[in-house]
């Protein structure tokens, strides 16, 4: 019921509020996926990975040179460059998931900070600080009877965009409540008594931690659509971490969750019209009074009500 | 023939006096790193952004209040230790039966925290801490070294030697390291823990203090210059083997070696990843690191 309001306020408000607002809406809706993405690995499978900037720079970058460079056509190149975002996050997850606490943190940090210096770095590839120009927008959609679905305009993009994370989030919704789903749970509650049951847990982690790496593909692949335009800023470590602070906001390890948190912490600094300077203090600040006093989150929060109410000492899930 | 060889020597020279003040500043903050992590089980992330700040605030102590290197340098060291108690106090201290993972993330937001405090208060263009005398030059040997350089060494020698002789000679010392090898142990023979844990957070601030003083004047200042040194600094801990204050100072000093040489045959650019590569390397053979007495497991 709330998730058909959720749905219905995010279709019908767009049109409504202007382009500024709906260009905005277009990054916190680019930002929920890559929650959702961090949301399988952290929040249902806790393992905490600083290196998702990178996932999103891979799938971006990747779509920008399919297209820009070899002047392949929008959808092939959507699907090569996520499923070379897959291959590279499994490829990584290889050995990064055999390590575990602070030391798989430290090689998925290292990890997005080494593809930040090549991004920079090998600019007749990547056009180092400059970037790359004129990624296409998707191509239009034929309909019945002559009719074409266009994606030149903003709110049209929006829309584009939204399908992604309405699918996006019911593939989660799925995802965390078939087998494989309460396998990843399991782990994050406690990995030695999972594997103990038999479970591999390495090929478990680096399932879940690939089906990450290509949703945060797919938010670059959208991303760089949307800004026709992509830099290295997008690939910078930093917004990594900012993931991790909307996704704790949120509420790690629940349904709604990331987009709940990436609204949040994307809106304040809008609303309090800070400098983009203050920003990062602002969300560090924000996370830092979370992860003390509230570190189930917003969601995780909410979801106890009832069960104080009942005075029950049930507690939500997740691991954070 | 023979003066292009001479010409290689030298530079290979330069390229290892330049490796180990490096490395020496990875000592630093490696052994701050160990220390935290070994008592408080937090992996401080922020501990790049502590240096960061305390290069700063010599930065402006010298170059704004005029004040003498020296007393920046223990004005600044001392002032991380304040900063330190009280970052402890307010976040680790309420932290401390909190699940591993949040205390990664307050670590995370910690070092989010300090770089906006940065960006806001000292802004984020590069900033150039010059002072005359360490810009002096020394030749010997055939070596042209900079002043600064020597401090960085002389600096670490002496803070490393004080390090040791606290830990290995003096009563609290004998408590940290009791702390580290069996929290409740240390808890039945009536140690404060969490005093102790106070302790170690200090020290390691303190050490990053001293860490940011020793370098700014021989690098520019910018309020990311932490998360490189932070990178390679916990990578040394990786290298070394956890738990142990030798292994990560011999894991630094490798490393910075590694990064040095990297950036001086190869590409400046791309030294980090040598540095990473070793460090995955060692991961997937050698996991336990070179002096580790076992793999960290939760």
């Amino acid at each position: 019921m709330a998730w058909a309001l959720v749905l219905i306020a995010a279709i019908v408000v767009p049109p409504l509020v202007g382009g500024y607002l709906t260009s905005m809406l277009i990054l916190i809706a680019v930002w929920t996926i890559m929650c959702f993405s961090m949301n399988l690995i952290f929040g249902y499978t806790g393992q905490l990975s600083l290196g998702h900037a990178a996932f999103l720079g891979i799938g971006a970058y990747a779509f920008s040179l399919i297209t820009v460079k070899l002047h392949i056509g929008f959808w092939p190149a959507f699907f090569s460059a996520i499923a070379f975002t897959g291959l590279v996050g499994f490829l990584v997850g290889i050995p990064a998931l055999k390590l575990r606490g602070p030391y798989f943190i430290l090689v998925t940090l290292g990890f997005a900070v080494i593809v930040g210096v090549i991004v920079l770095g090998w600019i007749d590839l990547t056009g180092g600080a400059n970037g790359l120009y004129g990624v296409p927008r998707p191509p239009p959609i034929p309909l019945p009877r002559g009719a074409k679905l266009r994606f030149d305009s903003l709110l049209s993009m929006y829309y584009f965009i939204l399908f992604f994370v309405v699918l996006i989030g019911l593939f989660c919704h799925r995802l965390v409540h078939s087998l494989v789903g309460r396998r990843f749970i399991a782990i994050s509650y406690n990995e030695n008594l999972t594997e103990s049951l038999g479970i591999n847990t390495l090929s478990q982690k680096l399932l879940s931690f690939t089906l990450s790496a290509i949703l945060a593909g797919i938010a670059g692949v959208l991303y760089a659509s949307y800004n026709v335009v992509i830099s290295p800023e997008v690939t910078h470590f930093a917004r990594g971490m900012d993931v991790v602070a909307y996704l704790i906001v949120g509420g790690a390890g629940t349904m709604a969750g990331p987009i709940v948190g990436t609204l949040v912490l994307m809106t304040v600094p809008e609303v309090l019209q800070v400098v983009p300077y203050v920003k990062t203090l602002l969300n560090g600040v924000i996370l830092m009074l979370f992860i003390l006093f509230l570190p189930n989150g917003i969601i995780g929060w909410f979801n106890t009500i009832p069960a104080r109410l009942l005075k029950s000492r049930e507690v939500t899930h997740g691991p954070a | 023939m023979e003066e292009s060889e001479g010409i290689a020597t030298t530079e290979l020279g330069q390229y290892l006096l330049n490796g180990i003040s490096q490395g020496c500043v990875y000592i630093l903050l490696a052994s701050g790193l160990t220390l935290v992590l070994g008592i408080l089980n937090v992996p401080n992330f922020a501990q790049g952004h502590l240096y960061m700040i305390a290069a700063y605030l010599g930065f402006y102590m010298v170059m704004s209040y005029g004040m003498s290197y020296w007393l920046a340098l223990v004005l600044a060291t001392f002032a991380m230790g304040v900063f330190g108690q009280i970052i402890y106090g307010l976040v680790f201290y309420r932290m401390r039966s909190a699940p591993e993972v949040n205390l990664f993330v307050a670590a995370m937001a910690l070092l989010m925290v300090l770089e906006g405090i940065a960006l806001y208060f000292f802004g984020a263009s590069t900033k150039w801490f010059l002072i005359p005398f360490s810009r002096r030059v020394i030749t010997f040997a055939g070596l042209a070294i900079p002043l600064q350089r020597l401090i960085i060494i002389v600096g670490t020698l002496v803070v490393m030697v004080l390090l040791e002789l606290f830990i290995k000679r003096t009563a609290i010392g004998a408590a940290l390291e009791a702390t580290a090898q069996h929290r409740e142990g240390a808890m039945l023979c009536g140690i404060k823990v969490t005093r102790i844990s106070a302790m170690a957070f200090i020290i390691g601030t303190g050490l990053a203090g001293i860490a940011g003083m020793l370098i700014g004047p021989a690098v520019l200042l910018e309020p990311t210059m932490g998360m490189g040194p932070l990178l390679v600094a916990f990578s040394a801990i990786v290298f070394g083997g956890l738990g142990s204050i030798g292994g990560s100072v011999l894991g630094a000093f490798i490393l910075g070696l590694v990064e040095s040489l990297a950036s001086g045959y190869v590409s400046a650019k791309y030294s980090l990843t040598f540095v990473f590569g070793i460090m995955i390397l060692m991961l997937l053979f050698r996991p336990k690191g070179l002096f580790g007495r076992e793999v960290w497991r939760p």
